[in-house]
C-alpha cells in the first residue's frame, strides 16, 4: 500500500500548538475527518481514549502512537503530528511527547495492510535516525520520503 | 557464545509487541548477542521459537502482558519484564538475561527434550518428500478402494455406462486417483517454499500425471516447483509497493510456467522414450525365454506403478492378452499385486519399520493388493524410494518369473482377486497363487530387513 493512500496533506501538522494531549488528538481527528478517514469524530475519540486507558502509547523517546479500531473509521488512516512544545502523554519513560502518530483501522477491515504499515511503522519508532528525521522534515513530502522508506 | 530468547507480546498487539522486539534487536545487536524474538500480536505468531531453539537457549526474556505459553520454558531461565522495560531500557534486560546462571543441572529440561516428538528432527528433502505423500495417502486410499468396490461387481461392470460401478470407478480411478500424483508433488512443494510453492507443485504434478510420468516424475515436479518457488521467493525483491505481486502473481505466474515448461520438454520427451524403447525391446525379446520375460515384466510392473516402465510392460501385456497369449498378462498381474501386498505383510511381521500411519495405510494396501491396484504401494515406494522400490521389484519380479514358468495363465486384463473367482479365467489357479504368494513373502521380508527402524531415523 502506498503511504500517501493513508497520510494526507490534511492529517500531516509540522508545527501543532496545542497545550494537552485531549487537545492534540482533537486537533488531528479533525484533520482525519476532512481527509475523508474518519466519519464519526466522537465514536473513533472513544475507542482511541479507551486504548489510550489501557495504557499509554506513550512509547517513550518523545514518540506517541494513539490509535483505534473504530466504526467511526471509514478507511484506514494515519496522522502525523510534531509538535511545537513537547506535552505530557504519560509515557513509559515519563518524557514528554514531540511526536504524535495517530492510526485509526476501521472496524471491519479485513485485510491487514495497515496492520503491517502500523508495525514496520513501530519498528521504526526505535531507531534514533529515524527520529531525528521525523523531527527534521519540513513539508509533508519530506514526511512521505522519509516513511516511504518503512 | 551465549543465545538469547525472548518473546514479546501486549493486549492489542497492534505497537508495543513489535517495538519491544525491535529494541531487543537492536540491544543484542550492538551488544553482538545472538537473540531470536518471538512476536505475538496482531499479526499472530511469528518467528516462533522452537523446541531446538529453547533447548540450546542460554536465557529467555518474556516481555508480554498476555500468555505467551510459558509452559515450554521450564526449567530455562527466564527473565520477566514489563513490555515497557524492554521498549525503554532493552540493553539492561538483556544483560540482565546473560548474567542468569543455571542453578544446577537440568533434569527437567532434558525429560522435555526428550519428550520431543522425533518429527522435529526430520529436516530436509526427506522431510518434504514425506509431507507430500502424507497428504497424497488418502487419496490413493480412498481412490484404490472406491475402484476395489467397483470390481465387486464384475470386473467389466465399471464399462457399463451409467451403472453404479462405473460412478465408482469414475470417482476412485477418473478423480481420486487422477489427483494422487497433484497431491504429492503439490505438497511435496508446500512443503519448501509454504503457499507459493502449491500452485507450481500441483501444476507440475498434474503434468507428471498426463505425461505418464508416474509419481517418480510427480516426486521430480514437486522439488522443482517447490526449490523454484522458494528461490523466487527469496531473491525477487520488488519495490516495497509491488512486494505483495511476488506470492500471488510473479511466483505462480513463473513458476507454473517453468515447471511445466520443463515437465514437458524435460521430462516429458524421455518418458515418451522410454516407453516406446521398452515396448519395442519387449517386442523384439518375444515369448520365447518365459521365466527371463516374467522377470522383467515383474521388475518393470513394480518399478515405477503406473509409470513408464510400468506401462510399458502392462501395455505389452495386454497386447499379448488380444494375440490370445494369456501367461504374460497372467506375469503382470501377479507382479502388480504384490507390491502393495508385500508392504501390508511387512507392516504385519515388522511394525517398529512404520511410522502409525503407515501401519494404517498397510491395510489399505491389503485390500489394494489382492484387487491388483499397485498404486497401493506409491505412498510407502515414495516415503522411501531406495529402499521400498528394490525390495518390491525384487518380489515381483519372482512373482512374474514363477507365473510364467508355472504356466499360468489370464483372460483378463484387470480384476486381482475378483478375476480368480471367476471360473476359468485363470488357468492353472494354484500355482497362480503361489506365485502371487511367494512374491509377497519376498517383498516383506526384503522390506524388513532393508527397512531402517522408525525410532531410529
Amino acid at each position: 500500500m502506498e503511504i500517501s493512500n493513508i497520510l494526507k496533506e490534511e492529517t500531516v501538522n509540522l508545527e501543532l500548538a496545542v497545550s494537552s494531549q485531549a487537545e492534540c488528538l482533537h486537533v488531528m481527528i479533525e484533520g482525519m475527518e476532512k481527509a475523508g478517514f474518519v466519519n464519526d469524530k466522537a465514536v473513533y475519540l472513544a475507542a482511541v481514549n479507551e486504548r489510550e486507558q489501557k495504557g499509554s502509547t506513550g512509547i517513550g523517546f518523545g514518540v506517541a502512537i494513539p490509535h483505534g479500531k473504530s466504526s467511526g473509521v471509514a478507511a484506514a488512516g494515519l496522522a502525523f503530528a510534531r509538535l511545537a512544545k513537547p506535552i505530557d502523554w504519560n509515557s513509559l519513560d515519563g518524557n514528554p511527547v514531540q511526536i504524535v502518530f495517530l492510526i485509526g483501522v476501521p472496524e471491519k477491515d479485513a485485510g491487514n495492510e495497515h496492520m503491517k504499515i502500523l508495525i514496520a511503522l513501530s519498528r521504526k519508532l526505535i531507531h534514533e535516525d529515524f527520529r531525528k528525521k521525523l523531527l527534521a522534515v519540513n513539508s509533508a513530502a519530506e514526511l512521505y520520503a522519509v516513511l516511504q522508506s518503512i | 557464545m551465549k543465545k538469547i530468547l525472548a518473546v514479546t507480546a501486549c493486549p492489542t498487539g497492534i505497537a508495543h509487541t513489535y517495538m519491544a522486539a525491535e529494541a531487543l534487536q537492536q540491544a543484542a545487536k550492538e551488544k553482538n548477542v545472538e537473540i531470536k524474538i518471538e512476536t505475538r500480536g496482531a499479526m499472530g505468531i511469528e518467528n516462533e521459537l522452537t523446541a531446538g531453539d529453547i533447548a540450546e537457549a542460554h536465557a529467555i526474556i518474556v516481555a508480554a502482558a498476555t500468555d505467551v505459553e510459558e509452559s515450554r520454558f521450564v526449567g530455562k531461565l527466564v527473565v520477566k519484564v514489563a513490555i515497557g522495560q524492554a521498549i525503554k531500557d532493552p540493553q539492561r534486560v538483556i544483560d540482565e538475561a546473560l548474567a542468569m546462571k543455571p542453578a544446577a543441572p537440568d533434569y527437567i529440561d532434558q525429560a522435555a527434550q526428550s519428550k520431543e516428538p522425533k518429527k522435529s528432527q526430520i529436516t530436509g528433502p526427506y522431510k518434504h518428500l514425506m509431507t507430500g505423500v502424507s497428504y497424497m495417502l488418502p487419496a490413493v486410499v480412498a481412490g484404490g478402494l472406491l475402484i476395489a468396490v467397483s470390481f465387486i461387481f464384475g470386473i467389466e461392470a465399471f464399462k457399463q455406462q451409467g451403472t453404479l460401478a462405473a460412478a465408482l470407478m469414475d470417482i476412485g480411478g477418473g478423480a481420486a486417483f487422477a489427483l494422487m500424483i497433484p497431491i504429492l508433488a503439490g505438497f511435496i512443494a508446500f512443503s519448501i517454499a509454504e503457499k507459493p510453492g502449491l500452485a507450481p507443485g500441483l501444476i507440475g504434478g498434474m503434468l507428471a500425471s498426463k505425461l505418464g510420468a508416474g509419481f517418480l516424475g510427480g516426486i521430480i515436479a514437486g522439488f522443482l516447483a517447490g526449490y523454484i518457488a522458494k528461490w523466487m521467493k527469496e531473491n525477487i525483491n520488488l519495490p516495497k509497493n509491488f512486494a505483495g505481486l511476488v506470492p500471488i502473481l510473479i511466483i505462480p505466474f513463473f513458476g507454473s510456467a517453468i515447471v511445466g515448461l520443463l515437465m514437458i520438454y524435460v521430462i516429458g520427451s524421455p518418458v515418451k522414450a522410454i516407453m516406446d524403447g521398452l515396448s519395442s525391446w519387449l517386442t523384439n525379446l518375444g515369448t520365447g525365454n518365459a521365466s527371463m520375460l516374467g522377470l522383467l515384466l515383474g521388475a518393470m510392473m513394480a518399478f515405477d506403478m503406473g509409470g513408464p516402465v510400468n506401462k510399458a510392460a502392462y501395455t505389452f501385456a495386454v497386447g499379448l492378452l488380444g494375440s490370445g497369449l494369456y501367461a504374460p498378462i497372467a506375469a503382470v498381474m501377479a507382479a502388480g499385486m504384490t507390491p502393495p501386498l508385500g508392504l501390508w505383510l511387512a507392516t504385519v511381521i515388522a511394525p517398529k519399520k512404520f511410522s502409525v500411519e503407515e501401519r494404517e495405510a498397510g491395510k489399505a494396501a491389503g485390500v489394494l493388493g489382492i484387487s491388483f491396484i499397485t498404486e497401493g504401494a506409491i505412498p510407502f515406494a515414495a516415503a522411501d524410494p531406495f529402499r521400498i522400490i528394490p525390495s518390491i521389484m525384487a518380489g515381483s519380479a519372482v512373482a512374474g518369473a514363477l507365473s510364467m514358468v508355472l504356466g499360468a495363465t489370464l483372460k483378463a486384463p484387470h480384476g486381482g482377486i475378483f478375476v480368480l473367482m471367476i471360473p476359468n479365467a485363470v488357468g492353472n489357479l494354484a500355482m497362480y497363487v503361489l506365485a502371487i504368494l511367494a512374491g509377497t513373502i519376498v517383498t516383506a521380508l526384503l522390506i524388513s530387513v532393508v527397512k531402517k527402524n522408525k525410532t531410529s531415523v
